[in-house]
């Protein structure tokens, strides 16, 4: 006789129905839901943003090619398009001060011709709530601006604003530039105007940085012909780029951002499949009775099989199914959180996060399940006499080879690169034995300090020692977790600081761009009424090292550079020259002529020049001089502003960077640079008390453009705080699959805590000792972890004091305090929570049900 | 499946010449000396001896559990130690009954379904309705939807007897039944027990080290050191010439 053929179906149902509501699968249902979730909503999110930025926008040049460069074209160019009956549109962008009364903001200015843009479109409204329209550039007297330059100046449309001397009014908000440059979180709002108003701005200085963009669009043959024809003729400062590369700088971008959130993330959904693993475990073991009776009742092998696999699948579907609806309200609200600055309306969802996240969730269900799964179905019918087999210690065997091999195709399927995932998959198991080895000297050294401490402590650090395998996973977590939090807590609120600490009094914070020579004495005055500090006005050219002795530079592909790079129109567009000649720049550099050695500039080769020493000469940064080769006596050619000139190389400095004074990697002696047109920098240290009047100063002369560095470190811990926002979301989740992971091995651990709470009640410990010792190991367990965290913190925050802030390296022993408080408050918390049940128990009940 | 044709018609189990011993590191431990036993159609015999005697061993081969090292185990004249485990299975399923000392009801299914659960695996309609009239035979027709850990100890054993009883099993092996209960609770289930035992005639195996309960059996054997030998015949009960036989190796 067999088994009927659905009754193993209507009992996994059942069983599944029964387990469900009684909560004894709700760890594994949380963790896949938490994998699932937090897969979902990153790739989904991270997808609809590349789509909005990248694929989504027609065109992000807003033309077919673009020519771009620090100076007006040259007229054949412009001659050569027309006779290939090309469209050419013009866009200089800069960035300079806007007025409005007693407002200012520095602003990034695009004036554009009214033909602008030649592909994709650029929309704006007219009324705060009025209709998009589709248009083209401004007509002259008018101001296209972006929404959030209306509360940050305090105006409206319809108001009139100075840019520069030019009094111009605001038209229209823009809804979509085409071609917008989405440096909006380190720069200004984008202003739109019409290139012809530019001139009666009087911003154009000779040594104003300006960026020149020629827009061509037309016949693609015509296109190609112009292309072949001008190709040959960029120089290594400017720029000629298609949409396509545009957009292939953009996405890479975007592509490696993406990547650190999903390597992030990674960490909890690794989390989130070791508590799967851990659960499983546990529900493997307290099945062994109900298979081992189904068995001893007579349910074939296979009648099990089928139960169980059906059982686990249609788990695994609740869960992955309420892990995408969980991710897609996790979507929504970062789509919300966003849509200031891009809306994600338009960006359709693909089939991509469903698909990954289903993968995961199948992952972490399936790969670290089967084996306790495969082991429970194999029970043997004679346990039902002879016992069940006890929590063994996770076994090392070929079986652990299906969740490693999971856990890469995981990391696979987020970095896309095999040799990433593997380093970090190494990597995580190599931090992980380090963390492990740690943690258990901590806890041996626990032990011994408990033997002298109080009964409970004793009973704890013993309890957490003989649990050291089981309480490193969690320690490891817990301990990663912290440590990033601590970092970013750290970093938001000490480093920054601290770096500004460590300059001197009189160190600038205000620079003063674009001084024509007239505002110098005026300039010059004010500083000497006020006693404000400065180090003087420096003449400034723009131009670019074309040779050394006499051998042409081009520009290097420098893979690094390249990635660092974050500017899709601007900077760094690689050239497809030949690499012929010396290493250069591969930019525009700011010179200046200077009579004296500059301040905290140090000599180290060669000798500065005589003040009237009429022999062109040039003093190198030594950093510079290195990485590009050049030796005291070469002779480097400099284009500025199509004139050549030669200098020999007299002397190599060493700058000292650190200052925030202004720096010069290339001075000249006075002669050289003296008949050239410039405008001047300088930087102050304006005194908080002294600012209304500086202000005022300023506000005389509107073509000066004033960068306020107190105002930009505001700006850039505002986008620290944003950044972080998204990191301590994916570590909120971390956090999250460190607890399921802990709960998970409370439960496991359950039975065991419940004999030994039996035996210590039986020989007379008292109620208040044994919620104690169980509290106690929980702290103690989160202490460790929050220990460790903190020193894995200073270690962090140590790295980036010298490395990335050139700065000495400092302890943060109040955050070692928050670290442990933290972790042994969380853990301690979340322990008890766990063994609620367990500390409820009365001693009979205990008693009865362990013996 | 084979029929064994000297096994007479009124025995249900019989076992000659069976052994089982484990291979511990380098020496091979005897759990069962060769053992002889017939146990006839509706007898009740009580299996006794102290811990470690080997009688749960003996009781795990008796009911396909286990396969023996040596000997022959006929069970309703299927060859038991002929059978894989699969096959051994199937035999349980339509055969055997099982109460246990831990009980060894499923925690995540009610009472009704914990009873349920035998007559499904044998495919048995009606499944439903005889476990509801089991449950209420035992005293518990009020508690059909009560999970396990809601009961307590003997109303547990009740559920697990409803259990044994459903599949009406041509054979009923219990193990220490009231050993986890108290004495009178224990008391209570041993009625229980041999009141449905009659009724229905099932054969019953039952192991014990108590003797009040061994008592209650019309035959009892000891087992000592893995060796079976034959304590007392409550009602005497002679089947042939060397009938219940310890036969010392």
């Amino acid at each position: 006789m067999t088994s009927s053929n659905n009754i193993w179906y209507k009992q996994s149902l059942r069983l599944l129905d029964h387990e469900l509501r009684r909560g004894e699968l709700t760890i594994i249902f949380l963790a896949i839901v938490l994998a699932v979730a937090t897969v979902f909503s990153l790739t989904g999110f991270s997808g609809q943003i590349k789509h909005a930025i990248v694929a989504n926008s027609t065109n992000t040049i807003a033309a077919d090619r673009v020519f771009g460069g620090n100076g007006p074209i040259d007229d054949k160019f412009i001659t050569k398009s027309e006779s290939l009956n090309l469209n050419v549109a013009q866009k200089v962008a800069t960035d300079s001060m806007v007025f409005f009364g007693d407002n200012m903001l520095l602003s990034e200015i695009d004036a554009v011709s009214t033909n602008y843009p030649l592909r994709g479109e650029l929309k704006i409204q007219r009324a705060i709530n009025g209709v998009e329209e589709v248009v083209g550039g401004p007509a002259r007297g008018e101001l296209w601006v972006e929404r959030s330059l209306l509360s940050r100046l305090g105006v409206e449309i319809g108001d009139t604003v100075e840019i520069g001397v030019a009094p111009l009014k605001i038209a229209g908000i823009i809804t979509n530039i085409p071609d917008r440059s989405y440096r909006f979180l380190v720069a200004g709002p984008t202003i739109l105007m019409n290139v012809d108003d530019l001139p009666a701005t009087d911003i154009v200085q000779p040594g104003s940085r300006m960026w020149h963009s020629y827009l061509f669009a037309g016949e693609p043959t015509a296109i190609e012909t112009f292309e072949e024809w001008i190709k040959p003729q960029v120089n290594d400062t400017q720029r000629w780029y298609d949409a396509k590369r545009a957009q292939n700088r953009l996405s890479t971008t975007l592509g490696s951002a993406e990547r650190f959130l999903s390597l992030a993330s990674m960490l909890g959904i690794v989390l989130a499949a070791v508590a799967v693993a851990v659960a499983s475990r546990r529900y493997g073991q307290r099945h062994q009775s109900v298979v081992a009776v189904f068995r001893a009742l007579g349910a074939s092998i296979s009648h099990v099989r089928k139960l169980y696999c059906l059982h686990w699948t249609l788990l695994s579907v609740i869960s992955i199914a309420a892990g995408l609806l969980l991710g897609y309200v996790l979507l929504f609200m970062g789509a919300n959180a966003i849509e200031e600055y891009l809306s994600l309306d338009d960006s359709p969802l693909t089939f991509t996060p469903f698909i990954t996240a289903i993968v995961t969730g199948l992952l972490c269900a399936v790969a670290f399940a089967i084996h306790p799964i495969k082991s429970l179905i194999h029970t043997s019918p004679l346990s039902v006499i002879r016992g069940f087999s006890a929590a063994k210690d996770v076994q090392f065997g070929w079986h652990q080879l299906i969740p490693l091999v999971a856990l890469l195709a995981l990391l696979l399927m987020f970095s896309g690169d095999i040799i990433m995932s593997f380093s970090l998959l190494a990597g995580g198991l190599l931090v992980s034995i380090i963390l492990l080895g740690l943690g258990r000297l901590v806890m041996n050294a626990g032990r011994s300090v408990g033997t002298k401490a109080g009964k409970s402590w004793h009973l704890a650090l013993a309890n957490l020692k003989r649990r050291a395998n089981e309480n490193s996973v969690q320690l490891v977590s817990f301990t990663i977790a912290i440590k990033l939090l601590l970092l970013i807590t750290v970093m938001k609120t000490s480093i920054i600081d601290e770096w500004q600490a460590q300059f001197p009094e009189d160190t600038p914070n205000q620079y003063l761009v674009n001084i024509t020579e007239e505002q110098i004495a005026p300039l010059t005055q004010f500083t000497e009424e006020n006693d404000i500090p400065h180090r003087g006005f420096f003449a400034v050219y723009r131009g670019r090292l074309t040779s050394i002795n006499g051998e042409q530079t081009i520009r290097i592909k420098d893979n690094q550079e390249d990635k660092l790079a974050n500017e899709a129109d601007k900077d760094k567009e690689n050239k497809e020259k030949e690499p012929e000649g010396r290493r250069g720049m591969g930019r525009e550099l700011g010179l200046t002529w200077l009579n004296d050695v500059p301040q905290q500039n140090k000599i180290l080769e060669g000798q500065w020049w005589q003040k009237d020493d009429k022999t062109p000469q040039v003093s190198v940064e030594s950093g510079v001089a290195e990485r590009l080769d050049i030796k005291l006596g070469d002779e480097l050619a400099f284009n500025i502003g199509g004139r050549e000139i030669t200098a020999s190389v007299t002397s190599l400095r060493e700058v000292n960077w650190k200052t925030r004074q202004l720096n010069f990697i290339m001075i000249f002696n006075q002669s050289v640079l003296a008949d050239f047109p410039a405008t001047s920098i300088s930087a102050w240290n304006v005194a908080p008390e002294k600012k209304d009047a500086f202000y005022q100063l300023i506000g005389q002369y509107p073509t000066i453009s004033m960068i306020d560095f107190d105002n930009i470190m505001k700006q850039l811990n505002q986008m620290i705080e944003q950044v972080t926002i998204a990191i301590e979301l994916i570590l909120v989740l971390v956090v999250l699959a460190g607890s399921l992971v802990l709960v998970a091995q409370v439960q496991a651990s359950m039975e065991e805590r419940e004999r030994e709470l039996a035996i210590l009640r039986t020989l007379g410990a008292k109620g208040s000792l044994l919620r104690n010792s169980i509290l106690f190991e929980f702290v103690a367990l989160g202490g460790i972890a929050g220990l460790m965290a903190s020193i894995g913190m200073e270690i962090g925050v140590f790295f980036l004091q010298t490395q990335t802030f050139d700065m000495t390296g400092s302890f943060h022993f109040s955050y070692w305090l928050v670290g442990i408080l933290s972790g042994a408050g969380f853990v301690g918390l979340i322990g008890m929570l766990s063994c609620y049940r367990l500390l409820n128990l009365t001693s009979v009940t205990l008693i009865r049900r362990t013996m | 499946m084979k029929v064994h044709s000297e096994v007479e018609a009124e025995s249900i189990l019989k076992v000659s010449s069976l052994t089982k011993s484990v291979q511990l590191e380098d020496k091979t431990l005897a759990l069962l000396q060769p053992t002889d036993l017939t146990v006839n159609n509706g007898e009740t015999i009580a299996i006794v001896g102290s811990s470690g005697s080997g009688k749960t061993t003996l009781l795990s081969i008796l009911a396909g559990l286990d396969l023996p090292t040596s000997g022959e185990v006929y069970l309703k004249n299927h060859a038991l130690h002929q059978l894989n485990e699969e096959q051994r299975s199937q035999v349980r399923a339509n055969h055997v009954g099982f109460i246990f000392q831990q009980f060894l009801l499923i925690n995540s299914l009610t009472a009704l379904e914990n009873v349920m659960l035998p007559a499904e695996l044998a495919n048995i309609d009606e499944a439903e309705q005889r476990g509801k009239a089991l449950l209420e035979k035992v005293g518990l027709g009020d508690r059909l939807d009560h999970y396990p850990s809601q009961l307590s100890g003997g109303e547990q054993q009740r559920v697990a007897i409803a259990r044994a009883f459903i599949g009406e099993p041509d054979i009923l092996f219990a193990d220490e039944p009231t050993g986890n209960l108290d004495t009178k609770t224990g008391l209570h289930i041993t009625e229980l027990l041999f009141d449905l035992n009659e009724q229905l005639g099932t054969t019953l195996v039952l192991v014990t080290h108590d003797p009040k309960l061994a008592a209650r059996c019309q035959r009892q054997v000891e087992m000592d050191s893995g060796v079976l030998t034959q304590a007392s015949e409550n009602s005497v009960y002679v089947s042939n010439e060397n009938s219940t036989v310890a036969n010392v190796g």
